[in-house]
């Protein structure tokens, strides 16, 4: 090739520059004017369509920031400024004063991941079986549980809340996370990548001698990495902003989750429609972890469900 | 020929017949391998797929059913004493016009949520699905709303479309325009709540767009490329059809959603006014959980599960036969 590419031009220079001419005309009758504009044109547009979505959908979190930022009297004499005159970061002081928001983050956080990491376990588990054992009535067990999709939370609720209550465990965490600790999504998700694990490594592990919960953690756990971050944070992010379910079982105020202790400070005395100022700091507080969070994982978040699509 | 085998006289085979002590011990031994194989295979499974099954039960299926049971009873969650009433609070439904209302508000409300989710979501992925400098910015901008929690952003919302000092009136006043009473007029309640629900629904549904438009052979379009198509004609012809499975699916899969959807009507409207945004789901938790009516309660929320269930069924029909055409 490279004593080809050498010799041609040497050997007659006049075809070498014959082609060059050719190639150049090619390349500019490839891309006239029109076209070369119109692309341009077009993506402008799209671009300028994008960016105006996009402010539209950030729009409340920015206002939401800025409200947090002012003053209520500036919220009510200048209210459309989206920069506030002066930063007041002590609005969060004071918010944080008037009701134990910290707590209340601290016990969503705590919820979401203990029902997260058993969801995490159980879903794996029940997948792989349903995966790779052979018994009877498996088509059927697949079916049953996919079948609990379609049930409302609102089916299971009374029942629910009188088997808690029967247990004791009202108005508890414990409650609160044993009774999220079955997710259907987890399996339906899980099941459709364990599908895609090769056979034949499982195969040459139990050749090799390997038990089976061996081969989960250590064989077909480590292929769907991608897919089990993307679980984790779906069902981490869904139980950290839960809110129906943990306002009917939680009554003390020191347990509370962050949606109803927030909710709470919201219809609270003096605040609705006077206070806004500190009811967009608490919107805030409330907020500003997920979309940290989403920041860092956005990646592992979108792609976790735009390429595993969960459908088919 | 080997020497302990003969020809069976039935099937005129050759079998082989085994010589008696060590074969008997052999298939003894066997048998009992196979069935501490098949006792500890079935304790496998068990032991893999208990962990899901006892909550699931404790807190799904057992549920379902005893729900069946309340919803023919007329138990009021206090007293322990309660009348077993049978079709009574079905019936009383159908009088009822605050069922009826409630049934009316959940297909406004679902219908209102799905077309500009699906519209919109489309729309946005067709924009999106190549990747060019960017698009993954965009992405995220759009699905971010669904990460936040709802009551949250439900309040900031609520602020945005206040009457005396929100946004949205003060931009309306900007421009000329009277002020509108947004939550608290019947009309246009409703309409604050599809708003923040399709602003928070849209990002994901796009995802799913995108994962379909991505799965689209190149080829095809070449093709149509080659054939000189229009985009308008290459998107009607190839794009839609290609994708209509999963359109399909999003727009059951927000419908359900919608069906449920609990936050936004709490923190915006509490049902209000006057009962404009009570959805089915509401009215079970007003039943419920205000009223301690569990009878009419439990008879509600199997209703939502008869319309979940259907949209479901409908779904799984329809992709059987929808998938790829």
């Amino acid at each position: 090739m490279t004593t080809r590419s050498i010799d041609l031009p040497l050997a007659n220079d006049q075809t070498g520059k014959h082609k060059k001419t050719i190639a150049v005309q090619v390349s500019t009758a490839n891309i006239p004017a029109k076209a070369v504009l119109k692309p341009t044109g077009l993506a402008l547009l799209k671009h300028g369509f994008l960016t105006i979505s996009g402010l539209i959908m950030v729009f409340p979190f920015v206002w939401m920031l800025s409200g947090s930022m002012k003053s209520n009297d500036e919220i009510f004499s200048n209210p459309l400024n989206i920069l506030p005159e002066q930063f007041r970061w002590e609005t969060f002081v004071e918010t944080f004063n008037s009701a134990p928001f910290g707590l209340y983050i601290m016990n969503s956080f705590t919820v979401a991941l203990f029902t997260t990491l058993i969801v995490m376990i159980n879903s794996a588990m029940f997948a792989y079986a349903i995966t790779q054992f052979k018994f009877k009535s498996q088509t059927a067990l697949y079916f049953v549980v996919m079948a609990c999709y379609m049930l409302p939370g609102a089916v299971t609720y009374i029942p629910s809340y009188i088997t808690l209550a029967n247990m004791g465990l009202l108005d508890s965490h414990t409650g609160l996370i044993i009774s999220n600790a079955a997710s259907v999504f987890g399996v339906f998700y899980l099941r459709q990548v364990f599908l895609k694990v090769h056979p034949s490594l499982i195969e040459a592990a139990r050749i090799d001698g390997a038990g089976e919960v061996k081969i989960l953690w250590a064989i077909v756990l480590p292929q769907c990495k991608a897919a089990l971050a993307t679980l984790f944070l779906i069902t981490f992010i869904t139980n950290y902003n839960s809110y129906m379910w943990p306002s009917l079982l939680i009554t003390s105020q020191d347990l509370n989750l962050i949606a109803t202790g927030i909710r709470q400070f919201f219809i609270a005395e003096g605040n609705y429609g006077l206070n806004w100022s500190q009811i967009m700091a608490a919107s805030t507080i409330a907020v500003l972890p997920l979309l940290i969070l989403f920041i860092i994982c956005q990646k592992t978040i979108l792609s976790g469900i735009a390429d595993n699509g969960v459908k088919e | 020929m080997p020497d302990d085998g003969k020809y069976d006289d039935d099937t005129t085979k050759f079998v082989t017949v085994p010589t008696y002590d060590v074969h008997i011990q052999l298939r003894k031994s066997f048998i009992m391998k196979i069935k501490s194989n098949a006792l500890s295979e079935k304790l496998k499974v068990l032991l893999f797929i208990a962990p899901l099954l006892i909550p699931l039960f404790a807190f799904w299926i057992v549920p379902f059913g005893w729900s069946i049971y309340i919803s023919f009873t007329d138990w009021d969650y206090i007293s322990p004493e309660y009348s077993y009433v049978g079709l009574e609070n079905y019936q009383y439904m159908f009088e009822d016009s605050y069922f009826m209302d409630a049934l009316n508000n959940t297909f406004v409300f679902a219908l209102g949520v799905v077309i500009p989710t699906v519209v919109l979501g489309l729309a946005f992925a067709l924009l999106l699905h190549k990747n060019f400098r960017g698009s993954q910015l965009y992405r995220a901008v759009i699905f971010s709303p669904w990460i936040t929690p709802t009551v949250a952003v439900s309040i900031v919302w609520s602020w945005v479309f206040e009457t005396k000092s929100g946004l949205a009136n003060l931009l309306l006043g900007k421009l000329g325009f009277e002020p509108i009473p947004w939550l608290e007029s019947g009309d246009t309640a409703m309409i604050v709540v599809i708003i923040v629900t399709v602003w928070q629904a849209v990002g994901w549904t796009m995802l799913f767009f995108i994962s379909a438009l991505n799965k689209i052979p190149e080829s095809l379009y070449e093709a149509s490329l080659i054939d000189g198509c229009s985009p308008w004609t290459r998107f009607i012809k190839i794009t839609l059809p290609l994708i209509s499975p999963t359109t399909f699916f999003l727009i059951i899969v927000n419908m359900i959603n919608a069906v449920q959807a609990f936050d936004q009507f709490q923190i915006l409207t509490q049902g209000g006014p006057s009962g404009s945004t009570r959805t089915l789901l509401y009215l079970f938790y007003q039943q419920a959980f205000e009223q301690y009516d569990m009878g009419p309660a439990a008879a509600t929320s199997l209703i939502i599960l008869l319309i979940t269930g259907v949209l479901t069924l409908v779904n799984t029909e329809m992709g059987k036969r929808w998938i790829y055409y």
